[in-house]
Parts: structure tokens; sequence; C-alpha cells
């Protein structure tokens, strides 16, 4: 349906940004917080009226706001869709947004770039709106930049600190190298369909070559703004922010949208079931691999970072193997639980005047009882214990994964392409290699991930709350106050009834709770997988095993750090290690990233600079015509240098010459 | 007139020419500028004493000057000139002595950049 009113939904947080950024620092406090929350609450109100209007009759809402620029057949509009998956997530991001405002009044209340950080936050909300709710390429590639930048401004909020400065810096640079993918799959994609419309791509017949390209490039964006292998290095530095804007942006939000985007493009990647294998099986590596990470990591906000990036791996997997559903589902219940848990661990920092530190924290529970429950049923929630929302929505992924046909049809070489000279007969054998198993082995690595993930998460609450204070004296941890521990609660709630999202519909048929269920609310959202989605299988013995898996990661914690707190660590140490050093270390990757990547290319750059620029350019060229010029001129003077007898002889020299040309040769 | 003959004419022009090189090492090597000028002197007597002889030897028989009296007149013109040229050159040159000191043309040399 054609409405005229969407506009407003991105359009209220960039005014709120532009209120605040250009006039901010002269209005009142109090005024500054108004305009800030108001424009969010006020676009969350819309979104919310929209969403309340979809229903049977009303598939979406669409509005166009102006024709952008069009070019030969190139056409780009400034047009919004507001579907269910949109629709819902635009309701995420303004809420949990909105919820992360209010607590931002507390948290930042005393800094003096307050009025900044407030026109970044709502700026930043417009921009992921914009993402959301674009309905061409090109629009959602406009929020994609915006968050981004967002995203580099509040990293580097506090820039006078180097480090910190850095951190934004390495985050911008990260997201460049895939944004030039997502640009590229965007090029690709217009080339080939002649289109930018994402309608129009998701209803167009895609030749396979094409699909795969395409999908392959966008997906590379993918891992730069959702973080994933090869380009997740730059989350966990991105923690150096303020923490609400790690809760917002680098765990609710921002980094979802790769996932958003893959789901959004659901029949583009159903046409190259290829690299929906390649998005699954990176988002399995990713899922372990900072699972593992997480463990051995002492700053809480680091543990949360590696958590948040182990999360995205799970969203890949889900919709990597045609589980569009239900990696959304885990998209939205973990902005609730995973914005709950940084907003707690803000709090404790809060608490302990900027100490991140989990050896120096211990016995909060008595210190901080709001953010203490809250962070605990953020952690139950997260470690996919019943009855909290994690439990359904990472379960669902995994068994699809176990389930799933998309993979079935799949050999790990095309047949038609082994004729590459060397590796011709590795080619041949993986051609007959089927990939029926790919499936069950995600499904396995993805259960120890979720053991991991009980396993860290409850070794930083026991960590932080269990135990005796272990801080200096110095610093009294108290909690915060009511501005900052409401959206705790309510985040916490959300945590609880986001469980309903994701209730298996055969559970609730018949029922009031059907219409609610995740996967019944987005029907006819997404493309159907190839090979047609998992038919029936009984959940029981998955639950089980899920609900095992959370339960032995409590366990292992519980024996290791609840009554020894440190020592756990110690012991753990004692039998692994190098291992153990190597996690703490994140596996030295930025270090190989260092050698690899970024000292070739300094230099690279350096031997440009001083060959090509300074020699070349400079010395040739600017440099040296004038050089050529004034050593002409140093010549030539040596004539004028006034002695009227010598330019008599010149002269002379000069008749005798051309009398004899003249005279003696002719 | 078999006695006039242009080839006749080879010893004035050859001691004209070497006259004329002595006036040209004159101007160019010598350092006193009364010397320099008497050097422009001598060229110039170089180039009457050439004109005279071709006045006398004409090359050609009946040339289209009409009379023999050109080159006469050409030499008067010059010793006219030279006299001017003489009369200003020594006022510059006394000129530049006050100034200077010196009539040393070497030390003459504010003409260079």
């Amino acid at each position: 349906m054609e409405v005229s009113w969407l506009h407003l939904v991105p359009l209220l947080p960039l005014i709120g940004a532009a209120v605040c950024g250009l006039v901010g620092k002269w209005l009142p406090k109090g005024w500054l917080y108004a305009v800030a929350l108001a424009s969010v609450l006020l676009s969350f109100l819309v979104g919310l009226r929209a969403f309340l209007g979809l229903g049977e009759g009303v598939q979406l809402f669409h509005e166009l706001a102006f024709n952008w620029f069009s070019a030969g057949s190139l056409r780009v509009d400034m047009a919004f869709t507001f579907d269910r998956l949109s629709g819902a997530l635009t309701l995420v991001v303004t809420g949990v947004g909105f919820l992360i405002h209010v607590y931002s009044v507390g948290y930042m209340d005393e800094d003096p770039g307050y009025w900044r950080y407030f026109a970044y936050l709502n700026l930043f909300i417009a921009a992921m709106l914009t993402l959301i709710l674009g309905d061409n390429l090109v629009a959602m590639f406009v929020g994609w930049e915006g968050v981004g930048l967002c995203s580099y401004l509040l990293i580097g909020f506090w820039f006078t600190d180097e480090e910190k400065a850095s951190a934004g810096r390495k985050a911008f640079v990260v997201n460049r190298i895939g944004d030039f993918g997502f640009l590229i799959g965007i090029f690709i994609l217009f080339t080939q369909l002649g289109t930018v419309s994402i309608a129009q791509i998701n209803s167009a017949v895609i030749p396979l070559g094409v699909a795969q390209l395409a999908a392959l490039c966008l997906f590379i964006g993918a891992t730069g703004k959702s973080a994933q292998i090869p380009l997740y290095i730059w989350l966990p530095d991105a923690m150096a922010g303020p923490t609400p804007v790690s809760a917002l942006i680098h765990a609710a939000t921002m980094v979802t949208a790769g996932v958003y985007m893959v789901a959004r493009l659901s029949h583009l990647y159903v046409s190259a079931p290829g690299v929906m294998a390649a998005v699954a099986v990176v988002g399995t590596i990713t899922a372990i691999w900072s699972a593992l990470i997480a463990t051995s990591q002492n700053d809480i906000k680091k543990v949360l970072a590696y958590s948040t990036v182990s999360q995205l791996g799970f969203m890949f997997i889900g919709v990597g193997v045609g589980a569009f559903f239900a990696g959304t589902l885990h998209l939205i219940t973990h902005a609730f639980f995973k914005a709950c848990l940084f907003l707690g661990a803000g709090a404790v920092i809060h608490g302990l005047h900027g100490e991140q530190e989990l050896p120096r924290m211990g016995g909060l529970r008595k210190y901080m009882p709001s953010t203490r429950t809250t962070f605990l049923i953020a952690t139950i929630a997260i470690t996919g214990i019943l009855p909290f929302s994690g439990f359904f929505s990472k379960d669902e992924i995994l068994a699809q994964a176990l389930h799933t046909k998309a993979f079935s049809f799949l050999t790990a070489a095309d047949p038609a392409k082994t004729d590459v000279p060397f590796i011709r007969p590795l080619l041949v054998w993986l051609s007959t290699v089927r990939l029926t198993w790919l499936g069950p082995l995600i499904y396995a690595v993805g259960s120890f991930t979720a053991f991991l993930t009980s396993f860290y998460m409850w070794r930083c609450y026991f960590l932080a709350f269990s135990g005796e204070y272990r801080g200096p004296e110095s610093v009294h941890p108290h909690e915060s106050p009511p501005v900052m521990t409401v959206p705790l609660w309510i985040l916490a709630g959300l945590s609880v009834v986001g469980l309903l999202l994701g209730l298996p519909p055969s559970w609730v048929h018949g029922t009031a709770l059907e219409h609610w269920t995740w996967e019944h609310f987005t029907e006819g959202v997404f493309a159907p997988p190839r090979g047609g989605a998992p038919g029936e299988f009984s959940p029981a013995l998955g639950f089980g095993i899920a609900l095992l898996v959370g339960w032995l990661g409590w366990a292992g914690s519980y024996a290791l750090y609840f009554k020894r707190g440190l020592l756990g660590d110690e012991m753990l140490s004692a039998r692994l290690g190098p291992v153990r050093r190597a996690l703490a270390n994140k596996l030295y990757v930025d270090e190989l990233y260092d050698r690899v990547i970024v000292r070739p290319l300094w230099a690279l750059a350096r031997g440009l600079w001083r060959v090509v620029d300074a020699t070349l350019i400079d010395g040739l060229f600017v440099n040296g015509i004038p050089a050529l010029i004034a050593w002409v001129a140093a010549m030539a003077r040596r004539f004028q240098n006034g002695d009227v007898q010598r330019y008599a002889a010149v002269t002379a020299l000069g008749v005798a010459a051309l009398l004899y040309v003249f005279l003696v040769r002719s | 007139m078999d006695f006039f003959h242009a080839h006749q004419a080879q010893h004035y022009l050859v001691l004209g020419a070497l006259l004329f090189a002595l006036g040209a090492a004159g101007v160019v090597l010598r350092r006193n500028a009364i010397i320099v000028l008497m050097s422009i002197e001598l060229m110039l007597n170089a180039v009457n004493l050439t004109f005279l002889a071709f006045a006398r030897f004409p090359l050609v028989a009946n040339s289209p000057m009409g009379s023999f009296l050109s080159g006469h007149a050409a030499v008067f013109f010059v010793i006219a000139t030279a006299a001017a040229e003489a009369a200003v050159g020594l006022a510059i040159i006394i000129a530049v002595f006050r100034s200077r000191t010196s009539v040393n043309v070497d030390e003459f040399d504010t003409l260079k950049l």
C-alpha cells in the first residue's frame, strides 16, 4: 500500500541529529535530552502504528519519497518499504535505540561532549532506519555507509586518546574493505539485471553465475559490517567507544545489518546455493573461533564483543542454511539480551569508575542488585537455557542446520569446471563429494559453540558478580541511577518475552500465540530454500541436546569459577597453558594481519611515496622542469656580464662566422 | 685605362683588412677606454681606405653608381661621423672617469643583471 508518512520514521531522528549537532552545544541540557529522546520515541510510535496496520489485507507499506537520480536506464529512488521483516526491525532499532538513549542520559551526563554524543546517536538511528527501510540497494547503501560513519565517530568519541582514535580508524578502514565488495555487488546486479530495486531483484530470474558473483560480493560487505571472518577484527577494538554505543551499534543493530541484507535478498542467495554454503561455513567458523577467544578474555567488554561476533556467526548459519526466519529471529532476540548485557556491563563499569577488568570485579551482586539480576536474566537468555528467549532462536538455527536440504545437491567443486592445470585430479575428486554432511557438521560445531557460549558467559557472570569484591579499596562500587536501571529491566523483560517469538508453530497451533511466532509471522517474506524447507522434524531431541549443552556450560563454569573465582582461570592455564595464552592473545590474528597485510601495504605505500611521488613526480616533473630552466638561464647569464668588450668580441666572432658561411662556404 | 684594374686594389684591401683587424683587436683587448676609442678610429679609417680603394679601382667599368665619386662621398660622411663619435666618446669617458676615477673598461660592468 502506497503511503505518504513512512519517511517520518528515518526523518525524525535525522532532525534530532541536526538539532543536537548544530545548536545542541547552546541548548539547555534538558532540552537537548528531550529532543534526542523524543525524536527516537516518535519514530518508534510511527513505526508501531505502521506495524499494527500490517495485516492480512496489507502486506507492506511503501513510500516513494523522491526520485534521487536517474541516468540512462538507471533510476534510483529514495523509497521505503515497511513489511513484516523491515517493520519488526524498525521497532527493534527504535525501541532498543530509545532505551539506550534513556540509559545514555545517565551514562554520558558528566561528559562535556554529551551534545555531540546524542547528535551521533540520533544520526545513527536515522542511518540504520534508512538501511532497513530502503527499497533499493542504493538507498540501503546510503544507510549502510551512514551507520559505518556513525560507528567510526562513536568508537573514536574520546578522540584525544590515541588508542581509541585508532580503534575508530581501524573499524572504518576494515568496513571500507567490505563496503567495496557491497558496491561491486550492486554494480553487478545493475549491469546484469538492470535494476537495483530489492523487490525486482527478488522476483527476477537470476542466472547462476550472476547470482553467485553478486551474492558473494554482497556477502563480503556483510563480513565487514557484521564482523565475520576474515573482517571481524575491528569489532573487539570497537569497544573503545562509550558502552551504550557498544550496546546499540556493536551488538544490537548495526552489526546485524549483514544478516538483514542476506535475509532481505533471500531470493538472490537462494539462487546461489554455493554462496549459501559459504555463508553458513563462514558463520560456523566465526562462531566457534570467537567463542574460543571469548573464553580467555579478561576485559568484560571484550568478552561481550567476542560473544557478539560468535552470535552473529550463528545468525549467518541460520540464513546460510536457508532458514532466514531463524537467522532473523536470533537477530531480534540477540538485540534484546545482548543490549541488556552490554548496558549491564556499562552499569558495572560506571559503578566502578571506569574499571573494565574482570579480575578487579567480583562480589558485585551485593552492591548492584538490579544490574546483577538483569545481567543474570540476559546471561540465561544468551546461553540458551529455558525459559528465556535465546533458547528457541539459537536452537531453531541449529535444528534447521541439521535438517536442511539446501546442501543436498551441492558438490564440493563444480563438475563442469574441473579443467584446471595441476589440481585437476583434486577438483575431479571434489566434484564427486556431495555436501550432504555439511548440515550435520555445522550442527555439531554449532552445538559445541553453544556449550562454549554458556561457559564463557557464566564465567563472565561469576567473575563479576559472585565471590568477594577484588578491586582496590579506594573504589566503592555503587548501583546506577534509575535512568540506567529502568532500561535494563525493560530489556531483561524483553529477553524473557522474546521467547514467544520463537515458539515452534506446532506447539501453539490454533492458539492466539500462533500469530506472534516469528516463523508464522514472516511467512511469504523469505524465498524458500533450494530443495525446499526441511520436512517436519521432532524438535524434542534437538531441544534436549541444546538444553544439555547449555547446562553443561553452566556446570563447567560453576565448578571452576563459582567458589574459586580467579583461581579457576589459573587452574585452566595450568592445564592448557599455551592454548589459553594463545586464546588470551586473540589467536594472534591482529599480529598475523599486521605481518601479512598491513606491513606489506605500508612498505608498498612507502615505496610509492619515495620512488613515484618524491622522486618521479616531485623530483622529475614538479622540480625538474624549473631546475632545467634555471640551468639554461645560468648558462645564458654568463654571456651577459656587463663587459662591453666581451659583447664586442662575441659580435666580432659572430660576424666572422657569418662571413665564413656566406663568403667562403658558398 | 688598363692600369686601373680591380685586382690592383688588393694591396689596399689587404692593408685595410689588417688595419681593421688591428682596430677590432684593440677594441676587444685593450683596457684603457681612450685606447679603445682610438682603436675604433682605426677601424673606421680602415673602412675609409677600403672605400677609397674601390673608388680608385672599381669592380665594374661602367658602375650603376654613376661615377667613382660615390666612394669618396662615403669617406667624407665617415670622417664627419667619426669626428662626432670621437667627441661624444671622449665626453662619455670623461663623465665615467668623474664617477669612477678610472678609464679601465673592465670596471664598467653595470650593464649586467
